[in-house]
């Protein structure tokens, strides 16, 4: 029976400190649930434990002794076991080669399939006996590749697993099953640290919780049983920092500048109708895999669309490319990962915000002068208060939130009008965050109108005016946000609740 | 599935129909076509051609590339040649020898790329210029002529329209084939190329992947020299010179992702036909051999096209 101690551990990545003296005891046979909003650090917690981030102070201990996994591997020798956020499996290679990668089973040397197929089927057969071990993995829906990603994490048979966020996309029929496999594995000695965001979950499951906030534990540990619902949520949010909704608000809800009739898309996006209106924010929420990033990406041209119409400003219109959308119908648009799809981070702050407006710029040789480049971003870099040493600074040494206000400069500098925010303060420390939502509610009061798509439930009853819920590719609700937490998650979540429960194979 | 989606899945469909069609259309237009020693001569420059294509195929598996198969090449070609003319060795020990170069040659690639944590791309592109110049000093451009009858005589008999040099890509391919499908350093390799974070979190090394990647690359680099060798009668320090292009060309055409894991040894094999027919057409036609290398750059484009428009249609892009 293994014990793992995580003794104040931290763990700093450019402009943000992810983890700040974090601690959490996890005892064989107890499923421990780690809590905690977007951002609070519970998967760089879950990346340290398992060897794939080293921390930058603190302690690891495997019953007792010091235990700092150098990778992956290491964690996995010591029986830790781990089912991360991010997909990771290989897309071309089976199910059955999914589940066993690491130790293919041979028979004089060649991968045995036959022992492939009959090993992954018990461990896969736990959950769900409809997934075939023999095909491609790309063929499943989101749900059976969360389902494979589990069962894959099961078969190292380990003392210690980790599970973040694993009934994100599935079904509630194979969440019951996930429980009551989780139990079993718990009564056999195991130790489990569950993160999930669904209160009712971790109410039905957990034997004890920790509670992160900002990189720092709200709560070590605490027995479930003495724990309430309102307590754990104020444990989470923490009361004197919850998000500041936005003040004076003046949409124009007379004029439509966006709208999707009946869309339907090749990536799966069926009927989706909304309208966004002059000056407004409507919020676009959904789970993982809801398909909230994919709508607006299919809206930009990234897909094709196969029913329905799009409308910007009354007219019928076909996007192609992100280029057309800005020139033709003055819509920007923020990347979910500004560093890899967001930003140009090798180049400076004063290039990434021009990039837009470069052919403005130029010259009537075409050159673009420094000059120039420097008098139009300016203006913006002062109004947004981007914190910088000189507009020559090269975007990546700037913080998280300073990078954000950048990406929203670039389309403030060309002028756009609809601007499509996703998630736009993912892993940005709280105070920067309010920075940005009353960034987000000055443009739009200055005329902007701002589709924000967002899977974090706070910030989404702070600022968006209206909040659509997106699940399985659908629109599945409108709520009216009244800016109360409490009740507006209640009404988002049993939109979703709803739909799960009349096909609870909504994802295949 | 119905059955024209399931052929578009399967990346060598449409090459197997190009080679059909193309010898079809070639016999028709050609009398000398279907002759016996006009198909030995196909067959003989597909021979060093697919273990090209296999030498830079391993390296895309696992999301990688060998700028420097080409350079490689030349040097295992002379060292193949000096070791058995200079120092008087038996073929039987100059071939291991001469793999076991190719295949030190990758260790390097693989180690540098490993190690320093730079693209392959530009490691390779500084070790080819290493190879070669290491190639150029030796000989000073000086080919070695001297080579064993027994080797010129592999490089040139024939059973039928088969040329002996054959017998390597196929055994080769064999190997090769079940190494990827069936060994676990195989399956590993792709899995590295295919999702390198999940085979990362899965425990692999990926590191010692792509070492191994690139070993494998230079091996086969190396036996690709042996056979241009035979063929040639000589050992060239010019061998390898127009290799890169061909390279990429036949993994590619023959459906591999760029971005790392999936290849296809059919695909590739099927590839290394093509070109092949396409060289011969062409020589039969009374084309200018340099219009070959356009061709050749046409058809990388048409089969990325094919590919990516393959992945659209059938939802998996």
């Amino acid at each position: 029976m293994t014990t793992l101690t995580i003794e104040s551990v931290s763990k700093a990545f450019p402009g943000v400190q992810a983890l700040d003296g974090v601690s959490l005891d996890l005892r064989p046979g107890e499923i421990h649930a780690l809590m905690g909003e977007n951002g609070a650090g519970k998967s760089t917690l879950i990346k340290i434990i398992t060897g794939l981030y080293r921390p930058d102070g603190g302690r690891v201990l495997l019953d007792g002794k010091p235990a700092e996994f150098a990778s992956p591997r290491a964690a996995l020798a010591a029986g830790i076991s781990a089912v991360h956020q991010e997909r990771n499996l290989i897309p071309r290679f089976s199910v059955g080669e999914n589940i066993l990668l690491e130790r293919l089973p041979t028979q004089s040397g060649l991968v045995d399939y036959d022992t492939i197929n009959r090993e992954a089927r018990r461990y896969l057969d736990l959950l769900d006996r409809g997934i075939d071990t023999r095909v491609e993995v790309r063929t499943l829906s989101v749900a059976q590749m969360q389902i494979v990603e589990i069962a894959k994490a099961l078969s190292l048979e380990a003392k210690i697993l980790l599970m973040d966020e694993p009934t994100a996309s599935i079904t509630e029929h194979e969440t019951a099953a996930l429980f009551a496999l989780l139990k079993r594995l718990r009564a056999d000695g195991v130790a489990i640290v569950f993160v999930s965001h669904k209160l009712e979950e971790v109410f039905a499951i957990a034997d004890r919780v920790t509670v992160l906030r900002d990189g720092k534990n709200a709560a070590i540990g605490e027995p479930m049983a003495a724990m309430t619902r309102d307590r754990l949520v104020s444990l989470m949010i923490g009361r004197e920092e919850r998000i500041a909704v936005l003040g004076e608000r003046s949409a124009d809800l007379a004029t439509t500048v966006l709208e999707a009739r009946d869309l339907s898309t090749s990536i799966g996006h069926r009927e989706v109708s909304f309208a966004l209106h002059r000056g407004e924010i409507l919020g676009l929420y959904g789970l993982v895999g809801a398909g909230r990033s994919e709508l607006a990406k299919a809206i930009l041209g990234g897909a094709v669309v196969t029913g329905g119409e799009l409308r910007v400003a009354g007219r019928p219109v076909r996007i192609r490319d992100m280029h057309e959308a800005l020139t033709k119908y003055r819509i920007g648009y923020i990347s979910e990962d500004r560093k890899a799809e967001g930003l140009i981070l090798m180049h400076s702050v004063r290039k990434n915000i021009a990039i837009t407006i470069w052919q403005k710029l130029a010259d009537a040789i075409g050159l673009i002068g420094n000059g120039a480049e420097t008098r139009a971003v300016e203006p913006f870099v002062r109004r947004l208060e981007i914190r910088t040493p000189t507009l020559g600074q090269v975007v990546g040494n700037l913080s998280g939130g300073n990078q954000q206000k950048v990406s929203i400069a670039k389309w403030l500098a060309a002028n756009a009008e609809i601007l499509i925010v996703d998630e736009p303060t993912v892993g940005i420390d709280i105070k920067t965050k309010t920075d940005i939502h009353e960034l987000l509610g000055e443009i739009s009061r200055a005329g902007v109108s701002i589709l924000l798509i967002s899977s974090d439930m706070p910030e989404m009853v702070a600022v968006a005016d209206r909040i659509l819920v997106m699940h399985g590719f659908r629109i599945v609700g409108e709520v009216a946000n009244d800016h109360t937490y409490e009740t507006a998650s209640k009404a988002i979540m049993s939109r979703i609740h709803a739909v799960e429960d009349k096909e609870p194979a909504a994802a295949e | 599935m119905p059955f024209l989606k399931r052929l578009l899945l399967v990346e060598w469909s449409g090459l197997a129909a190009a080679i059909v069609i193309g010898a079809v259309v070639l016999a028709f237009l050609s009398p000398n076509f279907l002759t016996e020693f006009n198909i030995y001569v196909m067959l003989r420059s597909f021979c060093v051609a697919l273990l090209v294509g296999f030498a830079q195929m391993v390296t895309l598996g696992v999301g990688q590339m060998n700028i420097s198969v080409g350079a490689l090449g030349g040097l295992v070609a002379i060292s193949f040649g000096g070791m058995m003319e200079v120092l008087g060795f038996p073929i039987i020990l100059a071939v291991p020898l001469a793999i076991a170069i190719g295949a030190l040659g990758g260790l390097i690639n693989g180690l540098l790329t490993e190690r320093t944590g730079i693209n392959g791309f530009i490691i390779t592109l500084a070790t080819a210029s290493a190879f070669t110049g290491i190639n150029l000093g030796i000989t000073e451009s000086i080919p070695f002529y001297d080579m064993p009858p027994a080797l010129v005589a592999f490089g040139e008999n024939r059973f039928l329209a088969f040329p002996y040099l054959l017998i390597a890509p196929v055994i080769v391919a064999a190997l090769l084939g079940l190494f990827f499908a069936r060994t676990v350093p195989g399956r590993q390799l792709l899995a590295v190329g295919g999702n390198p974070q999940a085979a990362d979190l899965s425990g692999i090394s990926r590191g010692r992947v792509i070492v191994l990647a690139h070993v494998l690359s230079g091996a086969l680099a190396a036996v690709a020299a042996v056979l241009a060798v035979a063929q040639l009668g000589s050992a060239q320090p010019t061998i390898g010179a127009d290799w890169l292009l061909l390279s990429f060309a036949a993994p590619i055409i023959g459906g591999a992702a760029l971005t790392g894991g999936y290849i296809s040894v059919l695909g590739t094999t099927f590839a290394v036909i093509l070109i092949a027919l396409i060289e011969n057409g062409m020589v039969l036609a009374k084309v200018d051999p340099y219009w070959v290398q356009f061709l050749l750059g046409a058809l990388i484009l048409a089969a990325v096209w094919l590919n990516r428009w393959r992945a659209v249609r059938t939802g998996t892009g």
